[in-house]
Parts: C-alpha cells; sequence; structure tokens
C-alpha cells in the first residue's frame, strides 16, 4: 500500500512538472521500485495520523532540500561540482522522518550551496514561483517551498542559513520554520556556514510544519552542535490560549522605505494579534542595521573554508591538471557565479591585513545582535513579530546581476540567524496577488510560543488580499 | 574601498580558484561594492538604547571603548606579506610514500573501491 502511494505521488510530480506549468521544483525522484524515499516497511497510508506506533508521517509525502545527503538518491547541493554525487551516509533528519513512515518523493532545486535567495543560483535552472511563474520563490530553499505550494508534496525539509527556509515559505505562501541552532541535527547537512546553518521544515499548515519539526528536533550524538534539551510539544501549542502573550513589534524592521503595501499586511496581522488578547509593544534591537554586513562578512568567510574541501579530490566532479594545484583551479572553475563570489568575498575578509577590519569586526556586530534579543526578551517580550521580507516575490532575472539587492532580500531574517534565535514565517495574506509572510522570533528553544501566535494568524488571516 | 582586478586574482590564487578575465573584472567591481557597504562595520558603536551598557551575546558587558575599532589583540601578529609558498623545503617525491602524474596515491576511502575511486569529471 505504502509503495503504490509513493508511486502515485512520485508520478503526478512528474507529470505536473513535466507539463506546461512546471515549476523545476525538483532535482531527482524517488525510484517507486526501490526502497528509495519507503518509509519502514508495510504502514498505514492514513496521512499523519498519531496512533500507528509513533509513526507520526505514516503516508505523508515529504520533500528533501537536494544539500541533505541521502543514500538512495543523488545528493547535488545544485552545484556542477556535486553533478551525480552519492553520499556513503544519510542525514540523521532524513532518517527520522523515513523512520516515521513519510513518502519521501525527491530532492528539491536551491541555489547553490545553499547561496542565494531566488533559486536562480542553481546549476540546473531557476525553480518557479507557482503564484507566478515568471517569478523567483525566495530562496535558498525554493524547490520545498514551491512543491509545498503546489501541492506537490504535503511537507518538506530545508536549510536556513540567513532565511534560506523562511523567505521562501514568505514568498511561496506557505509556513517555513528555522528552529533555535542547536535544535536539529546537522549531521548530513552539506555545510555552508556552520556558525549559522539549521534544518528547517515547510508545511502548508503551521501544523504541517511544526509536526515535521517535532520528528526532526533533538540531540544527535553525531552532531557536535545539537544541544540536550527537550523539544517542546509544538502540536499540542497550537491552540494555546493567546491572552497576555507580549509581542514585541521591533521600530528598526520597519523603515521608511518599506514595502506599503507589506506594511498593511504586517499592521493587519498584528491588529489581529491584539484582538486575540496579546499585548503588543514597541521595541528596539538597535544594531539591526548592522546585520546585512555582519552577515555577508561572517557567512561567506566560513563557506571559503567550507567548500576549500571541493578540490576534485575526494567529492564529485575532477577535472584535469598538469600538476595537483591546477587541479584544484580548474575543478573550482566549476563553482557558479556566487559560490565563487562568496569564496572570494570570504578569502578576502580572512585574508593577512583584512581580517580584524571586516571578520573581527563582524563578530563584534553578531555580538551585539544577540544582545539586543537577549535585552529585549529579558525585558518581558515573549516573542517578536515583523516582516518576513521587505516585499513580495520579484520577477526572474530582476536581481541576478546585482548581489548587493539581491542580499538585502535577507534583511528582515539574517539577525535570528546571527542571534540564533528561532524564526518563522507564517503567510499574512496578498500583496498585488503575491503571498507575503509574518515573522515570528522567539527566545532561544521557546519555538512553541511562535508556533502558538502563527496557528492563531492562520486562524484569522487565511485568504486576505491587500 | 575599491578593489582592483590584481588583488581579486591574488585572493582567487589564494582560493585555488581560476577565474575568466572578465570573471575577474566584474568579481573586483562587484567586491568593491559590496566591502563599501561592509564599511559601516569599521564604525562599528555599540548603541544601548538607554544609554546604559551594553550586554555581549555571551552575557558579559563591553562598552564603546573597549569593543569598538580599537587595536585587537591580533593585530599585527599575521604577516602581511603572507603569500602562497613558491615551493616546499623538499620536493614530495622525496616524502610521498607513492606518486603518480604529480599527484599522491592514496587508498580508497572504505566502501569505496578502486574502481570507484577512479571515476570522475564525466566530462574529461
Amino acid at each position: 500500500m505504502t509503495i503504490s502511494a509513493l508511486r502515485a505521488a512520485v508520478e503526478s510530480v512528474r507529470e505536473a512538472e513535466a507539463g506546461p506549468n512546471g515549476l523545476n521544483a525538483f532535482l531527482a525522484l524517488a525510484d517507486p521500485d526501490t526502497d528509495s524515499g519507503r518509509g519502514a516497511e508495510g504502514g498505514s497510508a492514513q496521512a499523519g495520523e498519531d496512533g500507528d506506533g509513533g509513526r507520526v508521517l505514516a503516508g505523508v509525502t515529504v520533500a528533501l532540500k537536494d544539500n541533505l545527503a541521502t543514500l538512495d538518491l543523488p545528493t547535488t547541493c545544485g552545484s556542477r561540482l556535486l553533478e551525480g554525487y552519492r553520499s556513503p551516509f544519510e542525514a540523521t533528519v532524513v532518517r527520522r522522518v523515513r523512520e516515521a513512515g513519510a513518502l519521501i518523493v525527491g530532492k528539491t532545486n536551491l541555489d547553490e550551496f545553499a547561496m542565494g535567495s531566488s533559486t536562480e543560483n542553481s546549476a540546473y535552472g531557476p525553480t518557479l514561483n507557482p503564484h507566478d511563474r515568471t517569478r523567483v520563490p525566495g530562496g535558498s530553499s525554493g524547490g520545498s517551498a514551491a512543491a509545498v505550494a503546489a501541492g506537490y508534496v504535503r511537507m518538506a525539509l530545508g536549510s536556513d542559513t540567513g532565511g534560506s527556509v523562511r523567505q521562501p515559505a514568505a514568498l511561496c505562501g506557505v509556513v517555513g520554520i528555522k528552529p533555535t541552532y542547536g535544535r536539529v541535527s546537522r549531521y548530513g547537512l552539506v555545510a555552508f556556514a556552520s556558525s549559522l546553518d539549521q534544518v528547517g521544515t515547510f508545511g502548508r499548515t503551521v501544523q504541517d510544519a511544526a509536526k515535521l519539526l517535532e520528528v526532526v528536533a533533538g540531540h544527535d550524538p553525531r552532531d557536535a552542535t545539537s544541544v540536550v534539551a527537550p523539544v517542546p510539544g509544538l502540536t499540542a501549542a497550537l491552540r494555546r490560549d493567546p491572552e497576555g502573550v507580549v509581542v514585541g513589534i521591533p521600530d528598526e524592521f520597519f523603515p521608511e522605505t518599506l514595502d506599503s503595501a507589506i506594511r498593511v499586511a504586517t499592521d493587519r496581522a498584528v491588529s489581529a494579534l491584539r484582538d486575540a488578547g496579546c499585548e503588543v509593544r514597541s521595541v528596539s534591537l538597535p544594531h539591526s542595521h548592522l546585520a546585512i554586513p555582519c552577515y555577508y562578512v561572517l557567512a561567506p568567510a566560513e563557506a571559503s573554508s567550507n567548500l576549500a574541501r571541493y578540490d576534485g579530490v575526494r567529492y564529485g566532479l575532477r577535472a584535469r591538471g598538469r600538476d595537483i594545484v591546477e587541479m584544484y583551479e580548474r575543478t573550482r572553475h566549476h563553482f557558479g557565479p556566487e559560490v565563487k563570489r562568496r569564496i572570494i568575498i570570504g578569502t578576502y575578509a580572512l585574508s593577512a591585513g583584512y581580517h580584524d577590519q571586516y571578520y573581527g569586526a563582524a563578530q563584534k556586530a553578531r555580538a551585539l545582535i544577540a544582545g539586543d534579543f537577549r535585552r529585549v526578551f529579558a525585558g518581558g517580550v515573549d516573542v517578536l513579530f515583523t516582516p518576513a521580507t521587505p516585499g513580495p516575490a520579484f520577477p526572474i532575472g530582476e536581481r541576478v546581476d546585482d548581489p548587493l539587492s539581491m542580499y538585502l532580500s535577507d534583511v528582515f531574517t539574517v539577525t535570528a540567524n546571527l542571534a540564533g534565535v528561532p524564526g518563522m514565517s507564517v503567510p499574512i495574506g496578498k500583496v498585488r496577488g503575491l503571498p507575503v509572510g509574518g515573522q515570528i522570533l522567539a527566545p532561544w528553544w521557546h519555538e512553541e510560543r511562535m508556533v502558538a501566535l502563527a496557528a492563531l494568524l492562520e486562524r484569522g488571516l487565511v485568504g486576505v488580499d491587500t | 574601498m575599491s578593489v582592483d582586478r590584481r588583488e581579486v586574482e591574488r585572493i582567487a590564487r589564494l582560493a585555488r580558484l581560476s577565474l575568466e578575465d572578465s570573471e575577474a573584472e566584474r568579481l573586483a567591481l562587484e567586491l568593491s561594492r559590496i566591502l563599501a557597504h561592509a564599511t559601516r562595520l569599521g564604525e562599528l558603536t555599540p548603541r544601548p538604547p538607554d544609554g546604559g551598557q551594553i550586554e555581549r551575546g555571551d552575557g558579559s558587558e563591553a562598552t564603546a571603548e573597549s569593543d569598538g575599532d580599537g587595536p585587537s589583540a591580533f593585530a599585527g601578529t599575521r604577516d602581511s606579506g603572507a603569500e602562497i609558498p613558491e615551493r616546499l623545503a623538499a620536493p614530495p617525491e622525496s616524502f610521498a610514500p607513492k606518486m603518480s602524474e604529480g599527484f599522491f596515491v592514496v587508498p580508497p576511502p572504505p566502501g569505496v573501491t578502486a574502481q570507484d575511486a577512479g571515476r570522475s569529471d564525466p566530462r574529461r
């Protein structure tokens, strides 16, 4: 039964993707004739019903971002360097999803090595936004967000280093959660910026995204950064009474230049929270203006180190050279433009003479940004609410030649990664016919607070247009 | 902060990237713009909302004097002229157990056969 359910899911995605409205959301689909994608043997097709021997995702279709290591499917990271690469081991999150009984439908498209905000940096072509195929789905987990939004799968896993789950969730009109740094194992997540990377979840509903997070969360002895801490009951928090919850609205996230329609949508969401009994309070995160320069020094610096391993010796593509240095250089020539750009930025920021000016200064800025959050939460604020993005989905090609403009797409999301706090995006309506998201940020280890608030907004704001 | 093409080429050598001429030109322009944006990090002054002390992410306290853009404990300890060494003190052939066509020959990792290990760039 489970195998035929997988076949039906895979074939329907294959057909939809081959048709005139295909999105290029998947880089690989499971083979229903092998064990690929199948959950543990047997199982019920009753999607998502608890009580099946703990198999809480029995029969649920799930897609995986293609930077999560899988045994039966390739792991390309959207890069030519890893074309056809098969991992010899499986990511912990993939194993947990599989053991929960899910049907793993395939691997989704992404910006190469998760570097980007539009999925245009994939070596295998951009993913299209299901709400408007001339526009980007966001990134870097654009394939996962689009696959959930299009109904190809019910849930998906992504990764979020600077907003790569929350931003595409917002632009595709689905729910995306980035948990606290350390909440989810990164064993088998291909490293981009190790002090910022975290696995995140997508769902069409808050409940689905929360349920998937419950499955993958928790300590893993194979990842030294995963923390031994109890995982809060997220689905139990969905009906929590919001009376008296203190919601902070950071002034710095509502600049004068903010798209007026985004401001209207956010204001309406804030009103809904107030009407439901929340106490809404204006707060300040005074170092937020440093977040983008800080992030775009630290993340490339870490990336330049992490990507040094793609040298043609151990992984994927190897180009010929007269000696080993030429072999390295010719192999790495196959990185795409954005990856090269970030390696150059990162190497520059770490190089002799510039280290203190850029990397050292960025580390100081990061401490100040984290201190802002600590102070606000210590002052009695339970959660923060902001827009998830400065605007709705932008046209494909609009920003691809303007990296700084592309980087500014992440202006509201990067602070959570720099501070390590959890954040999520929940749909709060449409702007000019395109979905937009509100971002909820919570203190470290309190994902349940943002899930409760997101569920409240979901009940109150579904289908609202600006 | 302006970065020229020669500087990009120097950084690319450090990063083991070979760049086309047009790529180096483009990256010089882009890197200059991105670094100009990052210079605001150099103006870093903690901003206490209430005029008090700033708490670091690690819970300790910092002030503008102690945590500004002052000299770092690490400043000057690196050789600013550091480059890729031109050659090793001794040729690799003198100490490598086995070499072939200029490469070090190593056993395949566990679970990989010698045949698998020989599979590489499909385009070559």
